[in-house]
């Protein structure tokens, strides 16, 4: 975590305001991680932000299904 | 096939569009509204949660959803259109489920109670670390050790208090970062920028003691 750790990450209120438009852009198939780089980045480090992107994404699949 | 098609669709909720939803859930919402919005929740809700929840996954995922569904109404006006609506109160729905599990599993654990507990045994913890799970030979032993005592006292020299109780919960315990916000009277946002703080104080000192992080405290 140490050795990951960034001069200038964003926190948990910048990644969750963009949370879902990162969800949006990963179900349709495109590359959230490179329109949107920081909110990747900020969920690698954090595993809470982490847990709940995992779980909107099945939330998301399972609507859709 | 028409007749078909025209059947088939017939008990089909029509869909809305991000405008129709922030218009009809801007006070007073629509309660067929709401009621729509409810089902898509709970739907979404279950499949996401059901590892977490251990009895009573429903009542859980109602529960939930009431709660978020007040949420979501009281900022129904912030929705700035990103994504589809039902993402964005997906998203609340979820935080609003996992904040509760977390908050319900660690309602029993106390830092001061980790800190003390630490205190004993904590020192011997990091004494006791090793870079790899394999067992190194007497002198790489003897160099680990050393280097863990360095590193011990970066921690006790570069850290305020508020930072080794964060660190020592969140990355030593595992306690959710929230749960740590709560006990230390502060909020998630703010106590991430703390640990980042911490982190880049410890990133910094161990290259200038010339300990290179990628060897090491990968944990940390």
């Amino acid at each position: 975590m140490v050795k990951m750790t960034l001069d200038h990450e964003i926190g948990c209120d910048d990644c969750y305001d963009q949370l879902h438009e990162f969800a949006e852009l990963e179900l349709q198939g495109k590359t959230p991680e490179k329109a949107m780089p920081s909110v990747k980045e900020h969920l690698e480090r954090c595993g809470n932000c982490r847990q709940e992107y995992e779980a909107l994404l099945k939330a998301l699949e399972s609507v859709a299904a | 096939m028409f007749n078909w098609f025209k059947k088939s669709n017939k008990n089909k909720k029509p869909s809305r569009s991000n405008e129709d939803w922030v218009e009809q859930l801007t006070p007073p919402p629509s309660e067929e509204s709401i009621s729509h919005l409810r089902i898509i929740l709970v739907r979404g809700l279950k499949p996401a949660l059901y590892k977490y929840v251990d009895r009573e996954l429903d009542q859980f995922v109602e529960d939930t959803v009431q709660d978020a569904l007040l949420k979501i109404l009281d900022k129904v006006d912030t929705f700035r259109g990103e994504s589809k609506f039902t993402t964005w109160a997906m998203k609340i729905a979820v935080r609003e489920g996992l904040s509760e599990l977390r908050r319900a599993k660690y309602k029993d654990i106390s830092l001061n109670d980790l800190v003390a507990n630490d205190d004993e045994s904590g020192r011997d913890e990091i004494n006791q670390m090793s870079f790899t799970d394999d067992q190194p030979g007497p002198d790489r032993a003897t160099h680990e050790q050393m280097i863990l005592q360095r590193v011990q006292k970066m921690i006790d020299e570069e850290l305020t208090d508020k930072q080794k109780t964060a660190m020592n919960a969140l990355m030593m315990h595992g306690i959710p970062i929230e749960v740590v916000a709560d006990q230390m009277g502060t909020n998630r946002n703010a106590l991430y920028k703390l640990v980042h703080d911490a982190r880049l104080k410890m990133k910094d000192r161990l290259m200038a003691e010339g300990i290179d992080p990628d060897e090491m405290l990968n944990q940390l």
